[in-house]
């Protein structure tokens, strides 16, 4: 479903992403995690297009990721949510299904704007949406065109505690349906109960990139270990 | 008093730790030292210039004689005078609106938790706001001052009293901003306060109709009340007028009163404010937190506000899909614009602007005014349209993730982006340039070539802040690179169309020559810039705020 291959993004001098490559398949749930500043959203942003990449290859669902086959397949839930200041929730969603031609999509943004407690608000506008209103917004945007593959940057940032339980039942949910994830986030026992894989990214290079299990027995050996114990171990400094 | 000492040394504090990072970093004086060349550069030239015509002779003009004779000099004195009572009562209107702050969110989140008198750091900061206000006075007369080194005597007395004159007018008008609000939170007055701002808004519309009307051509007449000595008298914008005048009857008595004036009113204000507003941080907390906000924007660390002036935010809407990918685009557009103005398409800045030209084309019909304000006035719209272009860069969908994401060609975004902006300046063009050249009895020629400027200024102005913006890498080589690209666009350009309009102009003495070569010469720079545009499109960079 998505492949990278040599990817760079360089800043200046500095690379920001170093030269990683890693597949994901079709149904398969991969975990991102890294410390601040490992290049998890610059990663993001490359493969979404939002960046230029310096150099490397990415393709979605067989076509280059900057085309407008590849844009049909995914859907992109950024860091920051960013929505228009003088449309209503509502119209978010309307204007979603509009630019993916969403047939049928009222019932699908009333269900989803009841998932995530936004039917009081769908006639309130974006500017006036507090920051994880906004988040939820952006998610709600990202899930209605049902897209086959879903890129979750740090989701979780700025929800409130339910909003958080509900993301992890939509994880769960659209890994149940066979949708491709690919999600860094902080919150890593909530990636742990759902990534079929995990990659962990440091400084732009990906320091281990296999099924949990396997990561474990590969660098620490230890009965009890967690998958926190294990990010820490990987990415300490030298 | 211990909360002035606490916060002057806060300030001086924040003024070491400012000049250590000038010392740490010089290079930031490089803009600084470029204006002072500058101004420096445009004194001696216009003095030497200066020196070559004798003496100042606008100076040396009796300035009670002027006014019976002199219909120019009578009018610019009018026109700035004009535009001071704007500021005053438009900012006097504002303040029943919204408090002014003089704080910062720190303060806020430091100084009025801790245990301090609010009088006293109310005291400190309207003080502490002459600083600005003189700062500002001080470059904005530099630079008029600097154009008109060979028509006035620039001696350190004149540069003082013009600098006063206008510091000491904006620094009144926030204290007093302060007090209409403070008087509305605590008596609930605002509405006879509203109605009095508006009722000096139409009694000083009325001083400018009157003698224009009642005099042989209106504009003879219209600044002829406002502009006579005893219009000195009224509060701030006249003694701001005294204290300037100086400059022409160089008698420091008569300044100095106009400024006792001004330190009566302030001593006044400032007790009042202090009587009246009690425990105020509530009152300022929105000014506060939008000053900051704006702070953010304008140092490019927060989003713009594609918001902001909606006029109409509240409306409710139900509009239909206009249809799928690229066209979702234009819809954002249409329901944006519903919410901006009364009409998406035509809506009540639009008329505005419309119905002032046709005021000119009128009052030209009626040899009120002379149709070459309508000249100007077209001109001065399509240099607005041109800003705007180059402001469209900076909001709107080019700004947020789904420009990019969503599956659609380049092309049929970039049509869909702008195709409302153009319905709505093809309507605006039109509303205005037809009655206009029909009232006023001008070519008809005036018609196309405006409507095809407009978008050619339009469409320039956008791409010449897209192009270099995309096009560019984020490093040094942008610094560097973006201002000679646009300069050249300007030099090999904008300009030469320019200079070709004004020689057009002055072989035919026909402005509307002058704007048909305008017209011909920017529908070129534009779709070349066009072509361009939608070539680097596609290295389009989402970066965040």
């Amino acid at each position: 479903m998505l492949v990278v291959n040599n990817l760079i993004k360089r800043y200046g001098k500095q690379n920001a992403v170093d030269d990683i490559s890693f597949d994901l398949q079709g149904g398969e749930v991969v975990g991102l995690l890294g410390p601040n500043g490992a290049g998890k959203s610059t990663t993001f942003k490359c493969i979404v297009g939002l960046l230029r990449k310096t150099s490397g290859e990415i393709t979605i669902g067989g076509f280059d990721h900057l085309s407008v086959e590849a844009k049909r397949f995914f859907s992109y839930i950024p860091e920051t949510p960013y929505v228009y200041d003088l449309l209503t929730v509502q119209e978010h969603l309307q204007f979603i299904a509009q630019a993916y031609g969403v047939k049928e999509w009222k019932t699908k943004a009333n269900e989803l704007m009841e998932m995530f407690e936004l039917d009081d608000k769908r006639d309130k506008l974006g500017r006036d949406l507090s920051k994880g209103m906004r988040q939820k917004v952006s998610i709600c945007c990202a899930l209605l065109p049902d897209p086959q593959l879903l890129f979750f940057d740090e989701p979780m940032i700025g929800l409130d505690p339910k909003a958080i339980k509900n993301t992890k039942k939509i994880f769960k949910e659209l890994k149940e349906a066979g949708k491709t994830i690919l999600v860094s986030t902080h919150m890593i026992d909530s990636v742990e109960a759902i990534a079929d894989r995990i990659m962990i990214l440091k400084e732009g290079r990906i320091l281990g990139n296999d099924t949990f299990a396997n990561l474990k027995q590969q660098f620490v050996q230890e009965e009890g270990t967690t998958l926190e114990d294990l990010f820490l171990e990987l990415t300490k400094d030298e | 008093m211990n909360e002035i000492r606490l916060l002057f040394r806060k300030d001086i504090f924040i003024l070491i730790n400012n000049i250590k990072l000038i010392l740490r970093n010089p290079l930031r004086l490089i803009p600084y030292g470029a204006f002072v060349a500058y101004f420096f550069f445009i004194y001696s030239q216009r003095m030497s210039s200066g020196g070559d015509s004798g003496s100042s002779d606008l100076q040396n003009m009796d300035s009670s004689a002027l006014e019976q004779v002199d219909f120019g000099t009578q009018n610019i004195v009018g026109g700035l005078t004009l535009a001071a009572l704007g500021i005053l009562i438009f900012q006097l209107y504002s303040s029943t609106k919204k408090n002014v702050s003089f704080f910062k969110m720190a303060d806020v989140n430091l100084l009025f938790t801790a245990p301090v008198k609010p009088a006293n750091i109310l005291i400190y900061y309207m003080a502490r706001s002459i600083l600005p206000a003189l700062g500002g006075s001080i470059l904005f007369i530099a630079y008029t001052a600097s154009q008109m080194a060979n028509s006035f005597d620039l001696t350190v007395g004149n540069m003082a009293f013009l600098i006063l004159a206008m510091a000491l007018f904006f620094f009144m008008i926030s204290p007093i901003r302060f007090l209409v609000y403070t008087l509305h939170t605590k008596y609930g007055v605002i509405e006879y306060i509203r109605t009095g701002v508006v009722v000096l808004g139409i009694s000083m519309g009325a001083m400018i109709l009157i003698p224009g009307l009642m005099a042989e051509k209106f504009w003879q007449g219209m600044f002829s009340w406002i502009a006579s000595p005893w219009f000195d008298f009224f509060p701030l914008v006249g003694w701001s007028r005294g204290i300037a005048s100086y400059l022409f009857h160089q008698n420091l008595i008569l300044s100095f009163s106009f400024i006792a004036l001004y330190a009566l009113a302030y001593f006044i204000v400032v007790k009042l404010v202090i009587q009246f507003a009690g425990y105020y941080y509530e009152d300022v907390l929105e000014a506060t937190n939008t000053n900051e906000e704006k702070l953010e924007k304008a140092k490019g660390k927060k989003e713009v506000d594609e918001g902001t002036y909606s006029i109409n935010s509240k409306k409710q809407l139900a509009l239909p899909d206009f249809g799928v990918g690229a066209k979702a685009f234009y819809w954002r557009n249409y329901v944006h614009s519903s919410r901006q103005d009364f009409h998406p398409l035509f809506g009540i800045y639009s008329l505005s602007m419309a119905g002032l030209g046709i005021l000119f084309a009128g009052l030209s019909h009626f040899d009120w005014f002379s149709h070459k304000i309508l000249n100007v006035y077209l001109i001065v719209i399509l240099g607005i349209y041109f800003m705007a272009g180059i402001g469209r860069t900076s909001i709107g969908d080019l700004k947020k993730p789904f420009f990019i994401l969503i599956p659609a060609s380049w092309t049929s975004k970039f049509w869909n982006m702008i195709k409302l902006d153009i319905i709505q300046m093809a309507l605006f063009a039109s509303a205005l340039v037809v009655p206009s050249v029909l009232i006023a009895g001008l070519s008809v020629g005036l018609i196309p070539s405006f409507l095809i400027s407009i978008l050619a200024f339009y469409l320039t102005g956008f791409a010449i802040n897209f192009i270099p913006q995309v096009a560019l890498e984020e490093t040094w080589d942008k610094k560097l690179i973006k201002p000679v690209m646009i300069g050249g666009i300007f030099i090999f350009g904008v300009i030469p169309t320019l200079i070709l309009s004004i020689i057009v102009f002055a072989v035919t003495e026909q402005f509307v020559w002058a704007l048909v070569t305008m017209s011909i010469g920017m529908s070129m720079i534009a779709g070349i810039l066009l072509h361009v545009s939608l070539d680097v499109l596609k290295r389009l960079e989402f970066r965040e705020m």
